[in-house]
């Protein structure tokens, strides 16, 4: 999985020099190319302009080396009344598809059209619109990534044009099947999804392969915000389901790009906090990956052994027990040694230090670190990796 | 095509024709029996209950006779009424459980076959959470429709899953019975299982808001599927069973629901069952010199409604 980040709230597209220092110095190597830094579709007098907008951007970029696994065309705002920009916005698009061809940025995501269209014409039209590109597209090796969109009723945002997952993998595969290869994709925006209080579970595993990015980003569920993971909360909550989106991403074995969009987190937040902000989000996004991999690590090890004997270790049992056997689990509390639990037994720690070395100590326990202390301390010499339970594919109904 | 809404706020035990009269009165001719307000929700979520539905069959009939005459009398049809929920509670010990399922839905059936109505709305199971999928979380619903099928075939009754949500951190979203599709499959399959009409679809337009689903699109999808209606409005946040019209978000104040997408799938589908307004919350926010005005304005858009669908 390729991690990325829009540099929109970052990046000041007149003066990019210190936005991009601040996204290199976080670790973000990879960028998404967001057209819409030089302004949305309706204020762009030309394909030149957007050019030579983005020109100062490319070589900043270049000289801390960062790629582009994707790039963002420029799009209409939701609420526009604008709707004669179509020949504009494929004159638009096109140019991006070249710029995209000559960065080595292999996808580019491409809204619908949707300004002024009644229900029941929506396919037609972007049918026609999608295949024109498709030409360009396949001229510079891009693919063309659909996004999820919301439709705005007198303000309220509901679900608009591919918000239905199944809709949305049918438009992929007819485009697919009309250009005769895999010139289209998907890519599923997390922000629409929670606006339209969609499972990113049932969204991501009824889109599958063709799912080939994902926009990481939080919101309270109505507004249009992009803000940084978790930090939209309400009663110790986030606004946004999590769960379903890893659970999704999980069961699909996604391997796209995950691309943080934290605009107005990052725009809020003074210049002088930034690179602090941006290290915290290369966290939180590397979180992400981590969660979404969790499987990976555990067929890493050809055995591993767990250590805690509670709620973590039964929801290790039950989801991932019978396809990843542990050879046993170990506990600090003396009063469990030699007793079952979840079919395993329960062994002091010192039982540890006897593993075999290509054998992994998975710690279930949220005290990760002291654990993780505790036993190299004590000589063990395993590779130790930390298993979670925070969003398992199911959950019992009960916590011990 | 008629117009109906609840009873809840209206019809009183104490005197239940009083209420179906007002509700002749101020243009209804259809009531949806809120039978889910003899044991609810908040207290089952909280493994309470009360013991209204243990008593007979018989008992049950005498309490709700009154209330069934008064109907009649006052010239009102009883066309669907509310199951109590929800029918299984996660994490009740297994009795509790058990009484939803063997005690509360069966009398329920009766009391609907009892009234003389062939809707019963009931709520899908939330478990989405636990069991990992919305697949697994329907299996466990289709378990109960399996329980009530059989009774519904006999009394002539169609049991109506409702698109509902579910609440993260107090923003809603998508709960079971949220694809029209996969509905529309499940009750056929039901409907072909069973031999009869035995499952249909409440469409729910406040839920349906909440998680921002396409109106039009979602009755087209359901057409004949779709039986029983809870019509009222919100501001997109919270289910607040208001007016249709009530809520606009921008300065240049038109609806933020989507009632025109609401009256065109209705018209596509030539829907011909009742309009009926779930708008009990709505009595208790106005005062109750108002309450037949307020009851005349809903009947009024349910005429309203009725005309577009029809013309």
């Amino acid at each position: 999985m390729i991690i990325s980040c829009f540099p929109t709230g970052i990046v000041n597209i007149k003066h990019p020099g210190q936005g991009i220092m601040d996204l290199s110095g976080a670790g973000f190597i990879n960028v998404v190319l967001d057209m819409n830094l030089c302004g949305q579709a309706v204020e762009l007098e030309d394909s030149a302009a957007l050019n030579a907008c983005m020109e100062k951007f490319f070589h900043e970029a270049g000289k801390h080396q960062i790629c582009f696994s994707a790039a963002y065309a420029p799009c209409l705002p939701r609420n526009t009344k604008c709707t004669d920009l179509q020949e504009k916005l494929e004159e638009t698009v096109s140019e991006c598809i070249r710029i995209c061809g000559r960065t080595g940025c292999r996808y580019l995501v491409v809204r619908p059209l949707f300004a002024g269209l009644p229900h029941g014409v929506e396919w037609d039209v972007n049918r026609t619109y999608y295949l024109r590109l498709a030409e360009t597209a396949r001229a510079y090796n891009v693919m063309l990534l659909l996004e999820n969109q919301c439709r705005d009723m007198g303000g309220h945002l509901v679900r608009g044009i591919c918000s239905h997952g199944e809709t949305a993998a049918e438009w992929i595969d007819r485009l697919n099947d009309e250009c005769n290869e895999e010139r289209f994709g998907f890519c599923m925006d997390s922000g629409v999804c929670n606006i339209c209080g969609q499972s990113m579970y049932e969204f991501a595993r009824v889109l599958g392969r063709r799912l080939k990015m994902v926009i990481l980003r939080d919101c309270d569920g109505h507004r249009e915000s992009a803000m940084l993971p978790f930090t939209c909360a309400f009663q110790r909550q986030s606004q946004t389901d999590w769960l379903n989106l890893i659970r999704g991403l999980r069961e699909i074995e996604f391997e796209g790009l995950l691309a943080l969009n934290m605009t107005d987190t990052a725009a809020a937040f003074s210049p002088l906090l930034r690179p602090q902000l941006l290290a915290m989000a290369k966290s939180v996004v590397d979180y992400f990956r981590w969660q979404i991999e969790m499987e990976r690590f555990l067929e890493k090890y050809p055995r591993r052994v767990l250590f805690g004997a509670g709620n973590m270790c039964r929801n290790y049992m039950k989801c991932y027990g019978e396809k990843y056997p542990p050879l046993f689990t170990c506990d600090n509390n003396k009063t469990l040694w030699g007793t079952f639990f979840c079919g395993l037994e329960v062994k002091p720690p010192e039982a540890l230090k006897e593993i075999e070395p290509d054998c992994a100590v998975f710690i279930c326990n949220i005290y990760y670190r002291e654990i993780e202390k505790q036993l190299r301390k004590m000589g063990v010499e395993s590779p130790i990796e930390y298993f979670n339970d925070e969003y398992m594919p199911t959950f019992y109904f009960e916590r011990l | 095509m008629q117009i109906g809404v609840q009873t809840k706020n209206v019809v009183y035990d104490s005197n239940p024709g009083e209420g179906f009269e007002i509700l002749k009165r101020s243009g209804f001719t259809c009531a949806d029996f809120s039978l889910n307000s003899y044991l609810l929700n908040s207290s089952l979520y909280k493994f309470e209950r009360n013991d209204f539905f243990s008593m007979s069959d018989t008992e049950l009939e005498n309490f709700f006779r009154p209330h069934r005459d008064g109907a009649e009398k006052a010239g009102i049809w009883i066309n669907q009424m509310h199951m109590p929920y929800p029918n299984y509670v996660p994490g009740a010990e297994k009795e509790f459980n058990d009484y939803l399922w063997h005690v509360v839905a069966p009398k329920s059936m009766k009391i609907c076959a009892f009234f003389g109505c062939r809707n019963m709305v009931i709520h899908g199971f939330k478990l989405a959470y636990h069991l990992g999928s919305e697949e697994a979380e329907w299996q466990q619903t289709a378990g109960f429709l399996d329980l009530l099928s059989p009774m519904a075939k006999e009394m002539g009754i169609t049991v109506c899953i409702e698109n509902l949500y579910t609440g993260i951190g107090g923003h809603m979203v998508e709960g079971p019975c949220c694809n029209a599709r996969k509905a529309a499959e499940r009750i056929d399959g039901f409907n072909d299982k069973y031999g009869a009409e035995v499952l249909g679809f409440c469409f729910d337009t406040g839920h349906a808001n909440l998680v921002g689903i396409d109106f039009e699109e979602f009755i087209t999808t359901l057409a004949h599927r779709l039986k029983v209606l809870h019509i009222h409005d919100n501001d997109g946040i919270q289910d607040l069973h208001q007016i249709p019209y009530t809520f606009t978000k921008t300065r240049e104040n038109t609806s933020s629901t989507d009632w025109d997408g609401f009256l065109k799938g209705l018209k596509k589908i030539k829907f011909d069952q009742v309009l009926s307004f779930e708008t009990a919350p709505v009595l208790t926010a106005f005062p109750d010199a108002l309450k037949q005005k307020t009851l005349r304005f809903i009947a009024d858009i349910g005429e309203y409604f009725c005309e577009e669908v029809q013309s």
